[in-house]
């Protein structure tokens, strides 16, 4: 009885998420045929792109990668009744100091834990001005992605600038580097330190006093205090810990990620990952599970957009259905709505 | 320094300043109602990218300003039945919208013009400034228009009963609707024109300002709105300074990009982290003296 | 009294069940004349409250009709009522905060057109006049925050009168305010009946209710006990009205000699959330083995006080003493580490986690314990699903399952819940606060009978409950919280129903 209740728990999220996804699709199908392209061919070649081949598989796994990392980042957030959008600058900040830090300790392990450090350290100041002043965080983590684009893009062009090459920073070295999974792909061991770092975060959410006092006030602040929980320090907890899965998600994306392996100009192999790692985390529905399922679908649309584009579509055609899947997420009690509608259909 | 620079700082800045404040004060009107909405950069985005359509259409560049308001529209129509009618969350749709906005403007480009990444906006198109001089600075209506929409917007706020009963739904919902005022019906309204004024704030920056369609047009101008809200304290006057001040570091910025010999002291970059860096003071050190409405991003459900 | 008099507002008949079968309202009748200044009398859960709601279009009655002027009415909203003339003024005031009087006034009737400006002018004038004829002033043009309670209080008079309204209905009015606050608001109320309004009164306090009203209505469990003119009426009459016997329950003490006093207050003075003083310098201690109870009607405190002894409102003066030890603005955390325990009074809000599961809220205030712990810092679910079976089995709670929600509990089992929790902290002193508040029959008894056994087993037991019977059963002895202060220490068979009602109303034995 009580398995079947737990599952029934999910049920309803699980649905209301796989509605968002299809009503992006269906969108995104409206705006293909506008613009005068086959959704048809355009949709079979993205499918086809992401899972029809080795290679495609392994692009859609790499690309997830990052993406469930920073997705970890909103959904503790959101766990904890905060809304943290600062994975997009906590990356670049990863990105550039497992560069930093690899030149001289050589290996990934070193890299990735200074991703964590730098992700825990760069996630102190939202926390401090949320808690000690009342900043909002949605404001506050704003100003800082915008920051640390300045501060990183400087550190990337006039700090750790490859002498060889004005396009990019020094790489990472070859001994500190995350092996492939699969030669010829970009398909590294990242995807395995991400699904671990989603379990390890579900563990800690689900399993532990922290976990506990961190959802706990995330759901009933009131109820947490008189638990004994202190919901100032369960907030710094939640800023942290967001921050060092954002860190971790740049430093794996520099290490894992053949040819250069190193961060580009303009930051541009770095960027947009906090972003869309707030989509995935609501398809999702901000638990870990889910945040590896709607992280490979994710995936999955970046990896099949280059095959689509040689249908002529435009790879951007992807984020519009992502934009679209995010607002239908965004519709309170989405599958209630759809019962009525067709229920009415039907009488 | 000589005196075309400083005519060049300020003009600059006066035309930096514009999106900024259009859209910080349709955010005042909207957040004083109780509605959040941090969907504005995507907003900006979808109406530069249709109101040039629309100005190429109509040869006329102020066409394309009135149809990136209707854009704005149609998208603060969206935000508004999820969050006053629907009461879901504020934040969570102008995620998406943001996100569409990356993808529909990179993708519009290519399909409708068929370039990559950028689409320069035909002369025919675009609106004429009031003035110009010989080094290429000049001075759009839309900075005068912004002015007396301000204006008029401070009027409406704080001096006619539709502005007294736009803050009251936002500072006490339960209040008003005791009294009878139809609480989601101003919320409603007043997202609609708020997302109406970023629309024209958008289709300024392509038909306008910058004369181009690219794929970052709003270049986190949208964020710097909210931010300037908060740094006004929801108040559309002190938006206007605000949003000068934005507008003026926006433009220091690229000013000392293309001025070498300010260059060798300061990192452009650092210069360029100011007005987010001073948004941060201000919205810490303001907590206490300037606060958002009560029930600022709250739905309003009567029991 | 002219008994062929049209009244202005009659209710007949009113009746309200609610769909779980609660009766809130029995049959309720009452009349209000115009010109008149009609007391309405009761303790908590009456149905005072509910009243209010049928007659402002709130909630819809089972049964009963409503005339006003004689006429059949259906009001759909309290601005619908407030268009026909009735407005009413609630305990916590609709005002804008950041809006000056003048601008809370006259939201919503402005004058012309929404986009002209606000004709400042001709609603100052009106309000003067209506200031001149009540003879009291209030700032216009300061913001509303920034003001007096009382002076808040006008201007939502104000506010109803602004809009003609006739009878005017205040809510337990002095609660907020200071006594010479509440001699200007009476002399208010006569001017305002010398001009013909008419004014329900609803109140706990007798000695005001005495003083201000030309007849009173009193209210009982949903029943109106009588209704008596003021001149004809003595406190000790009210009193008696209002609190009456019908002992639902007889709980069995054996008589027990209290122990060492567990908790000692001395001289406790606490701040409520508008800085008011809310409990004003209290002291009192609980023994072990006895059962403590405060009655009273809420409002007067109680809540404020036990924040204060759990650790969740800040001391402003005094001391709270444990076994001995200074516990005073200790966190919660201390508190349950040293042997309290707490039932909150709001069990949705802050007792339990509604979305979680049975099994997570089972936990909650012990989850850092060793016998959870599993490891470094992980938790031992298998474990805490047997602590949360057991107190399934052993209080007898009615759910799905531990890992149902608990918001499918019912209201009772979720208490029962509580309580069980509570319980195994293993406290030497627990504070119940409300602890039967809308549970079921059943429920009520088994809590009750657990707060005794507790009792016998030499633990001391802080009970508070607005609901005085329960107090007056379960208590070894007890007391009557008025406005922040105690009227008196009593032993629950030593004292008579009037005096309690006295008490309870404001009169100090």
């Amino acid at each position: 009885m009580s398995v079947s209740g737990e599952l029934r728990g999910y049920v309803k999220p699980f649905t209301e998420s796989v509605l968002a996804i299809l009503i992006g699709a269906f969108i995104g199908a409206i705006v293909l045929w506008a613009s005068g392209y086959s959704a048809v061919d355009a949709y079979k070649a993205l499918i086809a792109g992401a899972l029809g081949s080795v290679d495609g598989i392994a692009e859609t796994l790499s690309k997830s990668t990052p993406l469930i990392l920073t997705a970890l980042t909103f959904a503790i957030g959101a766990r904890t009744g905060l809304f943290n959008i600062g994975a997009e600058g906590t990356v670049y900040f990863g990105a550039i100091t497992a560069v930093a830090v690899t030149q001289y300790l050589q290996n990934p392990i070193a890299g990735m834990i200074a991703g964590i450090l730098i992700g825990a350290l760069w996630a102190l100041p939202a926390a401090v001005l949320k808690v000690y002043r009342g900043v909002h965080e949605v404001i506050s983590t704003i100003m800082f992605n915008w920051i640390a684009v300045y501060i990183v893009g400087w550190l990337a062009l006039d700090v750790f600038y490859n002498p060889k090459d004005p396009n990019s920073t020094l790489a990472i070295p070859p001994s500190a580097r995350l092996p492939l999974l699969i030669s010829n792909t970009s398909l590294s061991w990242a995807f395995i330190v991400s699904v671990i770092t989603a379990i390890v975060i579900f563990v800690v959410m689900w399993h532990t006093k922290l976990g506990y006092e961190l959802r706990t006030s995330g759901q009933n602040p009131t109820a947490a205090r008189y638990g004994g929980i202190n919901p100032k320090i369960a907030a710094i907890w939640s800023f942290v810990l967001g921050g060092m899965t954002a860190g971790l998600a740049g430093a794996v994306q520099v290490m894992g990620v053949p040819p250069g392996y190193a961060i580009t100009q303009g930051l541009a192999n770095v960027s947009g990952y906090g972003f869309d790692g707030i989509g995935v985390s609501l398809v999702g529905r901000n638990h870990p599970l889910g945040i590896i399922l709607a992280g490979i679908l994710f995936g999955m649309l970046n990896a099949g957009a280059t095959q689509m584009q040689q249908t002529g579509v435009p790879l951007e055609m992807v984020k519009i259905i992502e934009g679209i899947i995010i607002v239908a997420v965004a519709v309170p009690g989405l599958a209630d709505l759809f019962k009525k509608l067709f229920r009415r259909g039907s009488k | 320094m000589n005196e075309s620079m400083i005519v060049g700082l300020l003009l600059g800045s006066l035309a930096a300043m514009v999106p900024i404040v259009l859209t910080s004060v349709g955010a005042v009107v909207s957040e004083r109602a109780g509605v959040v909405n941090i969907g504005y950069e995507g907003i900006l985005m979808l109406s530069a990218f249709f109101g040039t359509i629309i100005a190429e259409l109509a040869h006329s560049g102020w066409a394309g300003i009135l149809g990136g308001a209707l854009v704005g529209m149609l998208i603060g129509a969206v935000h508004g039945i999820l969050t006053v009618y629907l009461k879901g969350d504020h934040v969570i749709p102008g995620i998406g919208i943001n996100l569409l906005g990356y993808g529909a403007v990179a993708f519009g480009i290519r399909a409708y013009w068929g370039t990559a990444g950028q689409h320069q906006v035909p002369s025919y198109a675009q609106i004429k400034p009031l003035w110009m001089d010989a080094f290429g600075n000049s001075l759009s209506p839309m900075v005068v228009i912004t002015f007396i929409v301000t204006i008029l917007v401070w009027w409406m706020l704080f001096k006619t009963p539709l502005g007294l009963r736009i803050r009251s739904v936002g500072e006490n919902p339960e209040a008003a609707d005791a009294l009878g005022i139809n609480v989601e019906l101003y919320r409603f309204g007043a997202v609609l024109f708020a997302s109406a004024l970023a629309g024209a704030a958008g289709a300024y920056l392509s038909v306008d300002w910058l004369g181009t369609v690219t794929k970052q047009i709003a270049a986190g101008r949208g964020f710097i709105a909210l931010a300037n809200m908060v740094f006004s304290g929801w108040n559309p006057i002190l938006a206007l300074l605000g949003g000068f001040l934005f507008g003026f570091f926006d433009n220091l910025a690229i000013w000392i990009q293309n001025n070498p010999w300010m260059a060798g002291t300061v990192p452009w970059q650092f210069i360029a982290t100011l007005p987010y860096v001073v948004t941060l003071i201000v919205v810490a050190g303001i907590i206490g003296r300037a606060r958002p409405p009560k029930w600022d991003g709250k739905p309003y459900k009567r029991e | 009294m002219d008994a062929e008099r049209v009244p202005v507002l009659e209710m007949k008949n009113i009746v309200k069940i609610y769909p779980d079968g609660t009766e809130a309202l029995k049959g309720v009748d009452l009349k209000v004349y115009e010109g008149e200044i009609l007391g309405l009398l009761g303790e908590n859960g009456a149905g005072k409250t509910t009243l209010m709601k049928v007659l402002f279009g709130m909630l819809k009655p089972t049964e009963g009709r409503i005339y006003l002027h004689g006429k059949e009415v259906h009001f759909k909203s309290p601005a619908d009522a407030l268009m026909n003339g009735i407005g009413m003024v609630h305990q916590h005031f609709t005002l804008v905060e950041v809006f000056n009087a003048l601008e809370n006034i006259i939201l919503g009737m402005e004058g012309h057109g929404l986009l002209s400006k606000i004709d400042v002018g001709k609603a100052r004038k009106k309000l003067q006049m209506l200031m001149d004829e009540l003879n009291f002033q209030v700032p216009l043009e300061v913001p509303v925050e920034n003001l007096p309670v009382g002076v808040q209080q006008r201007i939502e008079i104000l506010k109803m009168l602004f809009r003609d309204v006739n009878v005017l209905i205040l809510d337990e009015p002095t609660a907020v305010l200071t006594p010479i606050e509440v001699r200007e608001l009476f002399e208010v109320l006569r001017k305002l009946k010398s001009q013909g309004k008419t004014i329900i009164f609803i109140s706990h306090k007798l000695n005001e209710v005495m003083e201000i009203t030309d007849r009173v209505t009193v209210i009982r469990r949903g029943k109106v006990i009588g209704t008596v003119n003021t001149s004809e009426a003595t406190p000790k009459l009210l009193a008696r009205m209002m609190v009456g016997r019908d002992v639902v329950l007889r709980i069995q003490k054996p008589p027990k000699e209290p122990g060492e006093p567990i908790l000692q207050v001395q001289n406790l003075w606490v701040k409520g959330d508008r800085g008011e003083e809310a409990v004003k310098g209290l002291s009192f201690e609980v023994r072990a083995g006895e059962i403590f109870g405060i009655a009273g009607v809420e409002g007067n405190g109680q809540s404020e006080l036990v924040e204060a002894i759990t650790g969740l409102r800040k001391v402003e003066k005094g001391k709270i003493i444990l076994k001995g030890m200074d516990i005073t603005g200790k966190a919660p955390r201390n508190l349950y580490d040293l042997g309290i325990a707490h039932i909150p009074e709001d069990r949705t809000h802050m007792g339990l986690i509604l979305e979680m599961s049975v099994m997570e809220n089972s936990i909650l205030g012990l989850h850092w314990k060793e016998e959870f712990s599993k490891g470094f810092s992980l938790i031992d679910w298998s474990r805490v699903e047997r602590h949360s079976q057991a107190l399934i089995d052993e209080f007898e709670i009615i759910a799905p399952g531990t890992k149902a929600p608990v918001k499918s509990l019912s209201g009772g089992n979720q208490q029962k819940l509580i309580v069980a929790r509570e319980v195994s902290k293993k406290p030497e002193f627990i504070v119940a606060a409300q602890p039967t508040r809308g549970v079921d029959v059943a429920s009520t008894e088994y809590i009750r009978n657990y707060l005794v056994k507790l009792r016998n087993e030499n633990k001391g037991v802080l009970l508070v409950s607005a609901d005085l019977d329960e107090v007056l059963q379960l208590s070894d002895r007890m007391a009557i919280m008025y406005e922040g202060e105690f009227m008196g220490i009593v032993k629950p068979d030593e004292v008579t129903e009037e005096q309690i009602g006295l008490m309870m109303g404001g009169v100090r034995e």
